[in-house]
């Protein structure tokens, strides 16, 4: 140990003669002596500005919707996230649509999460755009598996797919909607693939069956292991120091915007 | 040459409670230290108080309210040599950091286990531990359960400063089941200690100092231990990996099933990891009343001959006198009509060694149907006196833990070297903690401990049951006797009368010790794992029941020692195999029933101290193999004398209907009737007692091949 | 505004549950009887053009079997959801959307019977 003591040393009286490598070792350099303070050098840089527009823009709508608006965030990555009561579909996107200060006209996305654990499983996702303002939005509500959510096609034409995409995969009615059918899955074809207690594997295998000349489904027999992955261990030995996640801060409602 | 830690038996015991190992590593000391020295001290880990024992170290401390320390070197049941120093820990008003495995706490001390310091002075050593460890995890067998990899991400710095190159050590070869890259090592000497306190073996050491330190047998040797396999488990890197397991699995993608292992009559608790249907390796599973944490080489080892010879099809002899396969339908209905033709003592079965209690009692209750009682197992025991009759004459009523507490021990006939590896290093852990005496009557054999050799003949029983023997007075002063008779000196043709002078020396040293009622004096060591579940169920032992009266139709079930041949069955019987390896009972038998494996079966085993265990389903059994029960009660179905049971809840309700013991699983049950109550292999453990799966093995067979002609005759080409 | 999982606490306690069509059973129920009605009315024409070879009846048995399946639900709420994936069913039939194996899936025609017995189980494999 002392021998590679000394080879460090060695190392570092190199630094003020080779030329080519100084910058990087100055780097090197820097980074030794503040390695206690300066912690995050890879972290994308924050940037206030943004932060503190979206923050007072999500202050804003939340003051115009009392009613619907239950909480807004920013998150890390500088992402308006508006969470509204599922009776507000309608009035929160229309009021985003036609808000001179909004302009949110472009539906870019709109899908659900399932989480079991909640009460209410399913969170429904809508992403907009504003080409006028050149931002966008995530408006975030909920529901479970038989309560109807009204139906955003009256709001925006490019909901209607997806929203028969989440009605496909996670069972979510639409209510209002005016062609709400299967749109991914099979005729015929029984349960919801994307909620997480529908198997990986399914429930029926097809297979062209020569006898009664057309394709067969039964259920599912693999004949191969199904492969699973422990994936628990590996970096998880010493629980006591994991570090606590930060949780995205909160902006709750009426709070007075200190910035700006 | 250096031997790291120091190991006499004077020295140890004091050692140990200094160094405060005692709370883990005999429990038994710790709890007389709490009763001598009520006197707890205060401490504090990051500011949290709690109470310990005087001369419990820091990173006992620290456990004790659930914050773990980072460690290589300690080891909780080796001894501490403090020497990784990952264990740095920063204490209040202490000046510099302290190795918590090695330094006792002092009253009021305020252990910070995640200040700025002790993170620092882990950062540090972990930089000094990969400056000369290689960065091949991608191609190592360590690779996701590597004690350095969790380590290093959990505690060492994210970016390297090392531009210098590495040391490179020569790999040794210490034989056919350990692979060696030494350049991996980090010196820990975990190997080095558990070769020389628990194998016994002192065949690893140190040579060279500082960067020029390695751990290595000095000239090229064997390692010659039959737990050497444990090495790979405590090995914290990838220095010392398994040969066959070598370059097949990672940990992540296998499946672990919990079991219990059935190659020897310990019934050591393992973890059979298995993918794609498969059994890739095998690895112990913590349980303190029987195998700690280790496991024999054979267990460890013998997996490979659970693929090999294996029987996959139902088989019956056709006129030429050749097995030729065929569908279970065909094979169960002869089967079913052989035994229609017979009666009474026209039929007989004998069993194996590793025949579960499922398929025992199964086939007793199919043979019953036929009035026939004629069901025998392949050991042997003495039926003179109590015989199998009573419970504590066949069980190792001591336990194997028990052991630790004994002072006095006589072995007869036994090598429980070779037989129970686990046991015997139970002993030596009372020998070598404990005090324990031990002497031997039987063939001189090798032992990891000193012992006395009184004989070889069973006059010298005599002798010591009648007093005349001068060891008899070293039995009359013992304050905690065990006498353990080994089940393959009972074998012999008098196995009786040893059996009966055994019986009378444990008597006597019971009566002279003046030993609570609890403790246990005479006790039997099997080698094989069927025999006291079969003797609770009323086998009978030994197969000279059948050599007097041969049967018409003899079943043989996994009976593969040839204690049974053609010769003593007249011309015209039929036998019938059904187990699940090719090995000695297959080719003699006129139809073969393919059964399933330890691995391959949900099933009950009992081993030698009387604890029944299950062993879980791991990988399905090959081509048309089925559980041996299973197959029986198809066989009573077709015969027309249909077994009450379906499923197997039921055959364990008629298990616990016969036996209720053999379904309290994980619990010994006492057997108190104590007052109404050899020719050893030299070859090696890996083939005691010949088994068809470790016959099977190309391991093992390996194994006896670098025991017999050097660890050069197996020599593979290197591949890494 | 009280905090997110406050309100929805809140909202699952207080709020009736929001109904997808019907107010109470019997509307429900008789949405149900509507449906039955529709496939019961539309199997002949499904056996002609997807040239079944199954009679009226035998189809109008599975309609029933299928109805019958679900028999025991009593939530409005879920009959609702029910019958609006039976009536997407029946759409898919009526446009012919579906395929002749669509419509002959319900009749499981090719799947064998899982043994029952002791013996069939042992030959057939080592799972019972």
């Amino acid at each position: 140990m002392a021998a590679s003591l000394v080879r460090f040393v060695r190392g570092g009286l190199g630094r003020s003669y080779n030329i080519a490598r100084t910058s990087c070792l100055l780097q090197q350099q820097t980074r030794l002596q503040s390695s206690t303070t300066d912690t995050q050098p890879t972290v994308r840089p924050k940037d206030a500005v943004t932060h503190n527009q979206l923050a007072a823009f999500g202050e804003y709508v939340s003051e115009m919707m009392p009613k619907y608006i239950q909480q807004v965030q920013v998150t890390c990555f500088n992402e308006l996230e508006v969470m509204i009561h599922p009776d507000g579909v309608i009035p929160v996107l229309t009021f985003l649509r036609d808000h001179t200060n909004a302009q949110f006209r472009n539906m870019i996305d709109l899908t659900a999460v399932d989480i079991p654990t909640r009460q209410n499983r399913f969170e429904i996702v809508y992403n907009l755009l504003s080409l006028r303002y050149n931002t966008r939005i995530r408006i975030k509500t909920y529901t479970d598996e038989l309560t109807p959510v009204d139906s955003a096609v009256t709001v925006h034409k490019a909901a209607n797919w997806y929203e028969r995409e989440v009605w496909d995969m996670y069972g979510v009615f639409f209510a209002n909607h005016p062609d709400l059918r299967r749109i991914l899955t099979d005729y015929g074809f029984e349960g919801h693939p994307f909620r997480k207690d529908f198997p990986l594997s399914g429930y029926v295998e097809v297979r062209y069956d020569d006898e009664v000349k057309r394709v067969v489904a039964e259920p599912v027999e693999l004949s191969q292991e199904f492969r699973k992955f422990d994936l628990n261990t590996p970096w998880e030995v010493f629980p006591a120091y994991r570090e606590p996640k930060e949780a995205a801060p909160k902006l709750e409602a009426g709070d007075a915007p200190e910035k700006k | 040459m250096l031997r790291l830690p120091v190991v006499s038996r004077s020295l140890f015991p004091a050692a140990l409670t200094k160094g405060g190992a005692a709370a883990t590593n005999n429990v038994r000391t710790a709890a007389t230290a709490t009763a001598a020295a009520p006197n707890l001290l205060e401490v504090f880990v990051d500011g949290n108080p709690v109470m310990v024992e005087p001369g419990t170290t820091v990173l006992q401390a620290c456990e004790k309210v659930g914050m773990q320390i980072p460690r290589f070197c300690y080891h909780e049941r080796l001894s501490v040599a403090g020497n990784c120093r990952m264990c740095l820990v920063e204490i209040e008003k202490v000046p510099k950091p302290v190795a918590a495995c090695a330094m006792p706490v002092m009253k009021g001390w305020n252990i910070l286990t995640n200040s700025d310091k002790t993170r620092k002075a882990r950062e540090g050593v972990m930089e000094f531990l990969l400056a000369n460890h290689p960065l091949d995890c991608p191609i190592c067998d360590q690779g996701g359960e590597c004690d350095l990899q969790d380590q290093s991400m959990q505690f060492g710095s994210d970016r390297s400063r090392f531009t210098e190159s590495k040391r490179a050590v020569e790999d040794k070869n210490i034989g056919p089941l350990i692979k060696t890259i030494m350049t991996r090592c980090i010196q820990c000497t975990r190997c080095v200690r558990f070769a020389s306190e628990i194998a016994g073996v002192e065949e690893l050491g140190t040579t060279g100092r500082g960067n020029d330190l390695q751990i290595g047998t000095y000239v090229e040797k064997m390692f010659m231990s039959e737990l050497s396999g444990n090495v790979i488990d405590i090995c914290p890197v990838g220095a010392l990996t398994s040969k066959p397991y070598a370059f097949t699995a990672r940990p992540w993608e296998t499946r672990k099933t919990e079991t219990i292992d059935v190659l020897d009559a310990v019934g050591s608790n393992i973890v059979v990891s298995t993918r794609g249907g498969e059994v890739m390796r095998v690895l112990p599973r913590l349980n303190e009343d029987i195998n700690e944490e280790w496991i024999s080489d054979k267990t460890r080892f013998a997996y490979d001959g659970l693929k090999r010879q294996r029987l996959t099809q139902t088989m019956v002899k056709n006129e030429s006198g050749q097995l030729v396969a065929t569908t279970w339908e065909d094979a169960l209905t002869r089967v079913a009509g052989a035994l229609q033709g017979v009666e009474g003592n026209d039929v007989a079965a004998v069993v194996g060694g590793l025949v579960d209690a499922e398929a025992l009692i199964s086939l007793k209750d199919l043979l019953n149907r036929f009035n026939s009682d004629t069901l025998c197992t392949e050991e042997a025991f003495p039926m003179a006196g109590a015989g199998s009759d009573l419970r504590s004459n066949y069980l190792l009523n001591t336990g194997i833990a028990g052991i630790e507490e004994a002072d006095l021990l006589l072995l007869v006939g036994t090598n429980p070297r070779y037989e129970a590896p686990l046991f015997n290093a139970r002993i030596r852990k009372g020998w070598l903690h404990n005090e324990l005496q031990v002497a031997l009557v039987g063939k001189e054999v090798d032992l990891s401990y000193t012992h006395d050799h009184l004989g070889e003949s069973a006059t010298v029983l005599q002798e010591i049951a009648s007093g005349t023997h001068p060891f008899s007075q070293v039995l009359a002063k013992a304050k905690r006797p065990v006498v353990v008779v080994g089940s393959s000196c009972l074998q012999r043709e008098d196995g009786a009368a040893i059996m009966a002078a055994v019986s009378t020396i444990a008597q006597n040293a019971r009566v002279s010790s003046g030993v609570e009622e609890t403790w246990k004096v005479l006790n039997v060591l099997h080698r094989v794992a069927s025999q006291v579940a079969a003797l609770d169920l009323g086998y009978k032992p030994g197969v000279e029941a059948i050599r007097k009266n041969p049967p018409k139709l003899l079943f043989l079930l996994g009976a593969d020692a040839g204690c049974i041949t053609r010769q003593d069955l007249p011309k015209d019987s039929f036998i019938i195999y059904q187990g699940h390896h090719g090995d000695v009972g297959a080719p003699m038998a006129d139809i073969i029933l393919p059964g399933a494996a330890y691995t391959e079966k949900c099933s009950t085993y009992v081993n030698t101290e009387g604890r029944a265990q299950q062993t879980k389903v791991a990988v399905t059994a090959p081509g048309m193999a089925r559980e041996d029960w299973r197959i029986i009660r198809a066989i009573s179905e077709l015969a027309g004398v249909t077994l009450p049971y379906d499923t197997l809840d039921e055959v364990r309700d008629r298990l616990a209907e016969v036996s209720p013991n053999l379904v309290r699983y994980d619990d010994v049950e006492e057997a108190n009737y104590f007052k109404q109550a050899n020719e050893l292999s030299k070859v090696s453990c890996y083939l005691t007692p010949a088994y068809p799966i470790s016959r099977a093995s190309q391991t093992m067979a390996k194994c006896v091949k670098a025991v017999t002609e050097g660890a050069q005759a197996v020599d593979e080409p290197a591949i890494c | 505004m009280a905090s997110n999982t406050a309100a929805r606490a809140a909202v699952g306690a207080a709020k009736v549950v929001r109904p997808i069509f019907s107010r109470d059973l019997d509307e429900a129920k008789r949405r149900v009887r509507e449906l039955y009605r529709a496939w019961y009315r539309e199997v002949p024409n499904t056996v002609t053009t997807f040239q079944l070879d199954i009679t009226t009846r035998q189809g109008r048995d599975k309609v029933r079997e299928m109805f019958d399946k679900n028999k025991h639900v009593t939530d409005p709420r879920v009959i609702d959801m029910l019958v609006i994936k039976g009536k997407m069913e029946l759409q898919e039939t009526i446009h012919v959307w579906k395929q002749k194996t669509h419509i002959m899936r319900y009749f499981h025609e090719t799947e064998e019977a899982r043994p029952a017995d002791f013996l069939s189980k042992f030959y057939r494999g080592h799972d019972p």
